[in-house]
C-alpha cells in the first residue's frame, strides 16, 4: 500500500509534478489550501462584495461553486450562480439540475439565462444554421462568444462585482497554447488569475487557476460532490488536439503544465505594455460594450441570419414551475 | 486460461463497455496497465477494489479496477 508523504494513509493521488503522493484528507486539504492562496493572493473578491459564478453542472465550475460558497460566508461576501443554458440536446438537460441541486444544497441563488431565450436560437439551431451557411465558424466558437456575452450581462443584471468561472489549470495552459497557435496577441494578454476590463464589464475572476483539472475532479469525487461528468458532443477540434497534447506532455515530463503557465505569467507584464490603446463604445445592434462598431456575438448572429433579442433571467425555482405546468 | 507469472483483473471503463477480463503480468501497477489499455493517466481517476487509488498502486490477482474519465475539457 502507497503512503501519504505527509500524513502515512493510504494515499489516493501521486503528485508527480510535486513528488508527494496524498490520501484522501491531504488531498481535500491541499486544494482548498491552493484555492485560498490563490484568492488571496491575486485578492481575487473583497469582503463584502457580491460575486456571480458561472455554473454548468460540470465537475470544475461545481468544485468552484463550493469552495466559493465556503469562502464568501468567511468574507461576509455574497455568492449567487448562473448557469448559461445554450441548448444542446442530451447534454445540458443533464447538468442543468445539478447545478440547481448543488445551489440549493448550499443555500445559494441561482439564475439561468438561455441562448434561446437571448439570441432566439438554441446552440444546437446555430450549428444547423452555420453548417447550411457554410461559416468558417466551428461550435465552439459561437458557444464562446455567446456564452461570455450572457455571462457578462447576467452578472451585470445581478449587480455582481465580479464574474467567476471555473478555468483550472489544464483550461488556462490550453487557452496560451491556443493563442500562440493562432498569434491572437489581443485574448493572449486577458489570460490571467483575473482580468479588469473596460467600463461596461464585470471583473472576471479564475480561482481555480493554478488546480489542475484532474485534482479538481479528484477533490470532488473525495468529498461526494454532485456533478455531472458528460462531455459536450460538439467538443474537439484543435481545443481537444491541444488538451491531448498537453496531457502527454504532462505524462512523459511532470510539470509542464505549470512551467507553461509560471512562464506566461511572467511574461504577462511585458505583454500589457505591448497592448494597442482602443476606444470603448457600445454595440449599434444590443448596446454592449464592444471595441469595434458591432459586438462580436452581434457579428456572428447576424452571419446566420439572427438578430440579438432581449437578454430575460429566470430564477431556477421559477423554471422548475414553468417545467411541472 | 492465466499463464505461469500473470494475473487476470477485472476492468471497467465508466460509460463506455461492459466489464472485462484482462491478463498482465504479476506486479503490473495500475499506470501500466492504463498504458496497455490506451487511456492517459492525466485523465483518468481509477478506483481499485471500489476505492480510488494512485496510479504506481500494484495489482493483484482478481482485483476490480475502475477506470473514470474526468479530464473532459471543452
Amino acid at each position: 500500500m502507497l503512503k501519504c508523504s505527509f500524513c502515512g494513509r493510504r494515499a489516493v493521488y501521486n503528485r508527480r509534478y510535486a513528488g508527494t503522493l496524498l490520501c484522501d484528507r491531504c488531498m481535500v486539504k491541499s486544494v482548498e489550501r491552493r484555492f485560498r492562496r490563490a484568492m488571496g493572493e491575486h485578492r481575487l473578491v473583497s469582503p463584502g462584495e457580491r460575486v456571480a459564478v458561472a455554473v454548468s453542472g460540470g465537475k470544475d465550475s461545481v468544485t468552484c461553486t463550493h469552495l466559493l460558497a465556503d469562502y464568501c460566508a468567511r468574507k461576509n461576501c455574497e455568492l449567487v450562480t448562473v448557469t448559461v443554458d445554450e441548448g444542446v440536446k442530451g447534454y445540458r438537460e443533464k447538468s442543468l439540475p445539478i447545478a440547481r441541486e448543488n445551489a440549493e444544497l448550499l443555500g445559494v441563488e441561482h439564475f439561468v439565462v438561455s441562448f434561446e431565450q437571448a439570441f432566439g436560437a438554441t446552440l444546437d439551431k446555430i450549428v444547423k444554421l452555420a453548417k447550411r451557411r457554410k461559416t468558417e465558424f466551428n461550435p465552439c466558437t459561437y458557444c464562446g462568444v455567446m456564452r461570455r456575452s450572457l455571462l457578462n450581462q447576467a452578472a451585470r443584471e445581478l449587480g455582481a462585482d465580479k464574474l467567476a468561472t471555473a478555468h483550472n489549470l489544464d483550461d488556462e495552459v490550453q487557452a496560451i497554447m491556443l493563442n500562440y497557435i493562432r498569434a491572437d496577441f489581443s485574448r493572449l494578454y486577458r489570460l490571467g488569475p483575473s482580468y479588469q476590463p473596460r467600463e461596461g464589464f464585470v471583473p472576471r475572476i479564475k480561482p481555480l487557476r493554478e488546480i489542475p483539472e484532474k485534482e479538481v475532479a479528484l477533490y470532488a469525487l473525495l468529498r461526494g460532490i454532485k456533478v455531472h461528468l458528460g462531455v459536450c458532443p460538439y467538443a474537439g477540434g484543435i481545443h481537444t488536439e491541444i488538451r491531448d497534447f498537453l496531457n502527454q506532455l504532462e505524462t512523459n515530463h511532470p510539470n509542464s503544465k505549470f512551467m507553461i503557465l509560471r512562464m506566461f505569467d511572467r511574461m504577462k507584464p511585458h505583454l500589457i505594455a505591448a497592448v494597442p490603446e482602443f476606444e470603448m463604445r457600445k454595440c449599434e445592434v444590443c448596446g454592449e460594450p464592444t471595441s469595434t462598431s458591432i459586438c462580436k456575438s452581434c457579428e456572428l448572429l447576424q452571419g446566420l441570419g439572427l438578430k440579438q433579442g432581449q437578454k430575460t433571467l429566470i430564477s431556477a425555482k421559477s423554471l422548475v414551475n414553468i417545467a411541472a405546468s | 486460461m492465466t499463464k505461469l507469472g500473470e494475473i487476470t483483473v477485472k476492468v471497467r471503463v465508466i460509460g463506455q463497455r461492459a466489464a472485462r477480463k484482462v491478463r498482465v503480468p504479476q506486479k503490473t501497477r495500475i499506470t501500466d496497465l492504463l498504458d496497455q489499455l490506451g487511456q492517459n493517466r492525466e485523465t483518468v481517476v481509477v478506483r481499485l477494489n471500489g476505492k480510488i487509488a494512485a496510479e504506481e498502486e500494484r495489482l493483484a490477482d482478481g482485483d476490480s479496477v475502475e477506470i473514470l474519465t474526468v479530464v473532459t475539457g471543452g
